[in-house]
């Protein structure tokens, strides 16, 4: 068992720095860099030579990056090449509480209540209520997350007048319900989105486990269906569901820039896609290690999830 | 030529005060909808009023529109594109989001108004000698920074050197390199050697890259400035607050705090304005116009301008330095429909040179260019060019930046020229793509104080963003000898003849010049209207206020 998370840590940080180099490399195929984005039309060769000598941008590129490697492993991020005087943690200081946020409570809220209405799809395939929600969600997996986003803001806000159409305003000293008000639209958008995958997912995987002859058995034996949904088939069926949950929620971390933008507060995702904008490696670098660390922690959870509710996995032969 | 202005000063045959209190209002409800001093003047002059009446009862209008404001209150601005490049570090501002910050917390030396004249600001008193190679600045006394410090001259000094040099970072470095040397006179005087004659150095002194700070200062994670809010938070690419600075020496600011931050994406933004959560914002979407006039408890605030879009001709390369082609597509291009169909009325059309009427210098003898189909089509004939398919390279770097290329390309169809559009993101545009050897390409300038600023980085040969890349040495001669002219006519005829040669022989294609239009909710008062940003210029921090407390 300890074998296994130590491989699984270990191929974890290959991971990571792979990617890192992919991001690297990946950033310097754009055309331009920090200096040249930041200075736009105003560039001229001094004024770009000048900036350039400023911000370590005529070194070689592989020093650049081992450079960076370098201060990153000893915990210095370093400073935003697009502002010159403003440092990445302060960048990132800023936002990561409102991504935090947003994440964990759509986590929370949205998760238990998917999972469960799959479940109950599974429980009742083929009835109306079933239907009714494969059709909503198979809907919602259709619609992109601006239209969802849209339609909200539209019928919340401007139809029933309540609440903002952007999130405005500071978060501190604010109580977990606050928090909640303080984020609704955002946080009711991405659950609808993570909804969508989540039942659908957890009704299929839920199904898949129940056509199996063990639960054909149960059911022979005369055991109501609750006690072989809950009991006989979920257990099975939670290495799938929590890794489609993993999955969502890294999405949910990092890849909601939608979300970020049309609502109007600052988080990571939207950080991430500004560092691009402006060609701020260092910046890049940093998030992409974030969300690489955010995506591989997820997943090496989900894992171990499935290992421990699978006796099979779990004493490996 | 002793150029001289002490304070705001109203004279006249007959004042605002004279006026029948129906016509007061009348004008005060004008100026208050935006009408520019030059407007007023019009009009009164129509009236039979001489030009130095209209322009006092201009001054008396915004002053008794702008003379009660009320204190208290919250204002919440939303910008538009912010993130971690916002700078609270003047030589390196670019957004319009750093713009207004600035102003909010810093001051000038002087400050510019609606019809871009100045006013002396930090600088009690600005002289310049006859030939406009020295300009001396008296500074005033008693001005506090915001950690208490008084100003004088090291830290004007300081501000201007951080422009000088060649391994300076500055934008504003182009409008300032000529001056050779800062000196400190005294305590309260600054000199400004030149090299070169330059009578607009103190419009250009207005501006947002020259806001003056204090000596010595290098970390710009905060502000210390002069101006009428403090900075309690500033967190690039999330918000910036600023709170009444106590001490300013024209008063604190009236509003009890200032937040202002970016909304990226324009329907967010007007969500955001529509359903009230922000009080104001930048770049109003064309289509949103009637919606937001239609509105109660909301207006648009909009200034006509003199920035513009337009289609660069290559001067170095071929085909686009082909003279004939150039007219042909100058003559296909349908600038009605740029204004009226995507700007929506919200710009002015645009006469192929960069000098609108917003600009004091701007010359309205310069012939209409058209839509002319038939004369189009006898140069495009005479060109040569035939079948062969010509690329614009077209990315939306202002409004209506594609689109002119478009309607280019649907008139230039009926003659039988082939124009391709090439559209490619904006993301690395300047760098990727302006100025880098393309025959055609799109081009989007901000308004300059001055028209011989805009002329001078645009089309002098020596500059580095002569983007047409066009040389022309009558041009450059007439275009510095006139920063030294002071006789009015004179220097009207110069100008005219400035505008004329690149209407007739530049390499623009300019369809449109666009307004800025912004909304705010009508309690939003004591407004600018400086044409050179949105927010009217990014002047108004020291003068807003909520008319609802």
């Amino acid at each position: 068992m300890f074998r296994i998370i130590l491989t699984k840590i270990a191929a974890g940080l290959l991971t990571t720095l792979g990617v890192s180099i992919v991001i690297f490399l990946g950033t310097n195929a754009l055309p331009g860099d920090a200096a040249q984005i930041r200075l736009g039309q105003a560039a001229t060769e001094d004024s770009l030579r000048a900036l350039r000598e400023e911000l370590g941008l005529n070194l070689p590129l592989y020093q650049q990056y081992f450079r960076w490697l370098f201060n990153f492993l000893q915990g210095e991020f370093g400073t935003s090449l697009a502002s010159g005087n403003v440092t990445i943690a302060q960048l990132i200081s800023d936002r990561y509480e409102n991504t935090l946020i947003v994440s964990t409570l759509t986590a929370m809220i949205g998760v238990p209540i998917s999972v469960g209405l799959g479940i109950m799809a599974a429980m009742f395939p083929g009835t109306i209520y079933d239907r009714f929600l494969t059709l909503g969600s198979v809907t919602l997996v259709a619609a992109p997350e601006f239209f969802t986003a849209t339609l909200m803001v539209l019928f919340v806000v401007f139809f029933l007048g309540i609440g903002n159409a952007v999130v405005v305003g500071s978060i501190e000293d604010k109580n977990l319900a606050e928090l909640i008000t303080h984020f609704i639209l955002p946080i009711a958008t991405l659950c609808l989105v993570i909804a969508a995958q989540l039942i659908r997912m957890t009704r299929a995987a839920v199904l898949n486990v129940m056509n199996s002859p063990y639960i054909e058995m149960a059911i022979l034996k005369g055991i109501p269906r609750r006690r072989v949904v809950m009991r006989h088939a979920l257990l099975n069926a939670i290495g799938p569901i929590v890794n489609v949950i993993a999955i969502n929620l890294a999405y949910v971390v990092t890849g909601v820039i939608v979300i970020e933008v049309y609502f109007g507060y600052a988080g990571l995702a939207t950080l991430i896609v500004q560092g691009v904008q402006t060609r701020d490696y260092i910046l890049i670098q940093t998030l992409g290690m974030i969300f690489c660390a955010t995506y591989v922690i997820l997943m090496m959870i989900a894992d171990l999830a499935s290992i421990l509710s699978n006796p099979r996995l779990r004493h490996p032969k | 030529m002793s150029l001289r202005k002490k304070g705001p000063k109203i004279m006249g045959d007959f004042e605002f005060s004279d006026l029948k209190l129906h016509q007061q209002q009348e004008i005060v409800n004008a100026v208050r909808k935006g009408a520019t001093r030059r407007d007023i003047m019009t009009w009164m002059m129509a009236a039979g009023a001489t030009a130095t009446t209209g322009g006092a009862i201009f001054g008396s209008a915004s002053q008794v529109w702008a003379s009660t404001p009320k204190r208290g209150g919250r204002l919440v601005c939303a910008g538009d594109q912010h993130g971690p490049a916002d700078t609270l570090d003047p030589i390196l501002c670019t957004a319009s989001v750093d713009y207004w910050r600035g102003r909010m917390f810093y001051g000038n030396l002087v400050r510019l108004k609606a019809d871009l004249s100045w006013e002396p600001e930090l600088a009690e008193e600005v002289l310049v000698n006859s030939d406009a190679t020295k300009w001396t600045f008296k500074l005033r006394k008693g001005v506090e920074f915001h950690n208490g410090k008084t100003m004088n001259a090291d830290d004007v000094v300081y501000t201007l050197s951080r422009h000088m040099g060649e391994d300076t970072k500055s934008i504003g470095k182009s409008q300032f390199d000529m001056v050779t040397s800062v000196k400190k006179v005294n305590e309260y005087e600054v000199e400004c050697n030149l090299e070169t004659p330059n009578a607009d150095l103190v419009n250009s002194l207005g501006t947002f890259h020259f806001r003056v700070v204090q000596d010595g200062v290098e970390d710009f994670s905060t502000a210390i400035g002069t101006g009428p809010y403090r900075c309690k938070e500033f967190k690039p690419g999330v918000r910036t607050v600023g709170t009444p600075f106590e001490n300013c020496w024209h008063g604190p600011g009236y509003l009890d705090e200032m937040e202002h931050f970016g909304i990226g994406d324009p329907v967010a933004r007007l969500n955001a304005f529509m359903a009230g959560d922000v009080d104001m914002m930048v770049n109003l979407p064309g289509k949103a116009v009637k919606e937001v006039e239609a509105a109660a408890g909301k207006e648009v605030w909009s200034v006509e301008s003199g920035r513009y879009t337009s289609i660069v001709c290559h001067q170095g390369v071929s085909p686009s330095n082909n003279r004939d082609l150039i007219r042909a597509m100058q003559m296909c291009m349908d600038r009605t429909r740029v204004v009226k169909g995507e700007l929506k009325g919200l710009g002015s059309v645009g006469n192929d040179q960069p000098i609108n009427k917003a600009y004091f210098d701007y010359s309205p003898d310069i012939p209409q260019r058209e839509l002319d189909l038939d004369k189009a089509k006898f140069h495009f004939e005479k060109s040569g060019v035939g079948s062969t398919t010509i690329p614009i390279i077209a990315a939306e770097v202002s409004q209506a930046a594609t689109f002119q290329c478009l309607a280019l390309q649907r008139e230039a169809k009926k003659i039988g020229m082939n124009i391709d559009v090439q559209k490619v993101t904006t993301d690395g545009y300047w760098g990727a793509v302006w100025m880098q050897g393309s025959p055609f390409n799109v081009t989007t300038w901000n308004m300059r104080p001055t028209a011989n600023i805009m002329m001078t980085l645009a089309y002098k040969s020596d500059s580095n963003w002569n983007e047409t890349f066009w040389k022309s040495e009558k041009f450059d001669k007439t275009l510095v000898q006139v920063r030294g002219v002071t006789d009015a006519a004179e220097r009207k005829q110069m100008y005219h003849d400035l505008q004329m040669d690149i209407h007739e022989n530049g390499g623009s294609i300019t369809p449109a010049h666009l307004n800025y239009t912004d909304a705010c909710a009508s309690y939003v008062k004591g407004r600018t209207m400086v044409p050179l940003n949105n927010w009217g210029g990014a002047e108004a921090p020291p003068y807003i206020y909520r008319d609802d407390v």
